[in-house]
């Protein structure tokens, strides 16, 4: 063999950072046993690189060639993260117009109104309703993800964010009508002069606000849905099944939010859901039991915490 | 049931030999011994994985010690069914070797 293992103490090497740094890419466990033959056998520094970067590589592409992945990401994070991104962008662009009506445009003249409160406390109950949604519904998708086995949790969740950002930022949702009525011989919608002009030439609603959004009402909400999907192991079976369940019902009514949702449905199917508009609200606020959940694990923690004080107190 | 490979051979074979000694970097030297080829980590440990899956070796965390900076090793115990499965492994490869000329020093190539 050219290169012979040495007796220089690994950790007094200029390779060592490297390599400790690559050993952060595998799990505690082998990491510490990496480190540990590799000190043993007084590997020479580009072999000790070379070696764990070759593990690095055997363990992360190993991901990929797990089924499960596949059908998780055709099944969920895809369209999980397709549905997300168009309700996210819509709740951004009515969250714009009003946020330019009340705050770029104020006058003092009008708080004094009665009809501009009326209209002013209604808008502000109805955006809140369909954030506090959205989040929810963004914690329901990330309770699913959170739920898939550990060995391609943390490749899903990665692909969610980018799927995300992708479908936001390509605006996937408008292409995907565009190419329904293209693949249907329909003509193209004219396009009409921008009745939100004024909103969108300004750079922060037109560039920053969305991914404000994006990002407070769907990526946090996703990520806090992971970790306690992931927790979740430690309940019993049947409350599992029971947030799995109400979790797929969720992004299942999702659907019906979805601005080009009503395409895929059969004309009589879109009248009758027309004519019910006002029934058709009702299905997003059930989305909202996460709110219940995290209320139940706090009363329950609560009720742990005075058991364990007043034991400690006897 | 297939066969198990000819670098999982090498694997419980080492594990086997070393007995109580059997961990990463021992298995790793014995093999590079024998072979006089290098053995990778990335090969040696994604093999053990698999080795482990098929029930043919229990893997374990050691106690750490000083040679190893304070870390800890994987100690490695060849299964009933690992040493099963190496057995029919080498006696496969010691029928299908009877007569050919590296056993019997016999020149067949021109």
């Amino acid at each position: 063999m050219d290169n012979e293992p040495t007796n220089y103490p690994m950790s007094s090497r200029k390779s060592w950072p490297i390599v400790l740094w690559l050993s952060g890419f595998l799990g505690q466990a082998e990491k510490e046993v990496v480190l540990g033959d590799l000190t043993e056998y007084g590997e020479s520094g580009s072999r000790a690189i070379a070696s764990v970067l070759g593990l690095v590589v055997r363990r992360k592409s190993a991901v990929f060639l797990d089924l499960r992945l596949w059908l998780a990401v055709a099944l969920v994070v895809l369209p999980v993260s397709y549905l997300l991104s168009a309700i996210a962008e819509s709740t951004a662009g009515e969250g714009a117009v009003y946020s330019w009506m009340y705050l770029n445009n104020w006058d003092w003249v009008l708080t004094r109104n009665p009809g501009f409160w009326h209209v002013l406390r209604e808008m502000a109950m109805n955006f809140s309703i369909t954030c506090f949604v959205l989040a929810c519904w963004s914690w329901c998708a990330g309770f699913l993800i959170g739920r898939f086995p550990n060995a391609i949790l943390q490749i899903s969740r990665n692909t969610f964010i980018v799927l995300l950002a992708a479908s936001f930022l390509v605006d996937a949702p408008t292409r995907f009508i565009h190419f329904w009525m293209f693949l249907h011989g329909l003509p193209l919608r004219p396009s009409l002069p921008d009745i939100h002009a004024p909103i969108t030439a300004n750079a922060f609603y037109h560039v920053f606000f969305p991914w404000i959004v994006l990002t407070i009402l769907v990526v946090l909400p996703a990520f806090s849905g992971m970790r306690q999907g992931n927790r979740s192991s430690l309940f019993e079976r049947k409350m599992r099944v029971v947030l799995v369940t109400a979790a797929i019902i969720s992004v299942l009514i999702m659907l019906i939010q979805v601005p080009s949702f009503g395409l895929l449905l059969g004309a009589p199917v879109r009248q009758w859901m027309w004519r019910n508009r006002n029934a058709m609200q009702v299905p997003p606020l059930l989305c909202c039991w996460p709110m219940f959940y995290f209320i139940a694990i706090g009363v329950g923690r609560y009720g742990r915490c005075k058991a364990a004080i007043t034991q400690c107190t006897r | 049931m297939e066969m198990i490979g000819e670098f999982e051979y090498l694997i419980l074979s080492s594990a086997a030999r070393l007995g109580a000694q059997a961990y990463g970097a021992s298995i790793r030297i014995e093999i590079e011994k024998a072979t006089g080829r290098r053995c990778s980590i990335g090969a040696l440990y994604t093999t053990l994985d698999r080795l482990e899956g098929k029930g043919f070796v229990d893997t374990w965390m050691g106690e750490p010690t000083r040679e190893r900076g304070g870390r800890s090793k994987r100690l490695v115990q060849v299964t009933a069914t690992g040493v099963k499965e190496a057995s029919n492994f080498f006696r496969t490869i010691s029928r299908i070797s009877k007569g050919a000329s590296w056993t019997t020093n016999r020149p067949t190539t021109r």
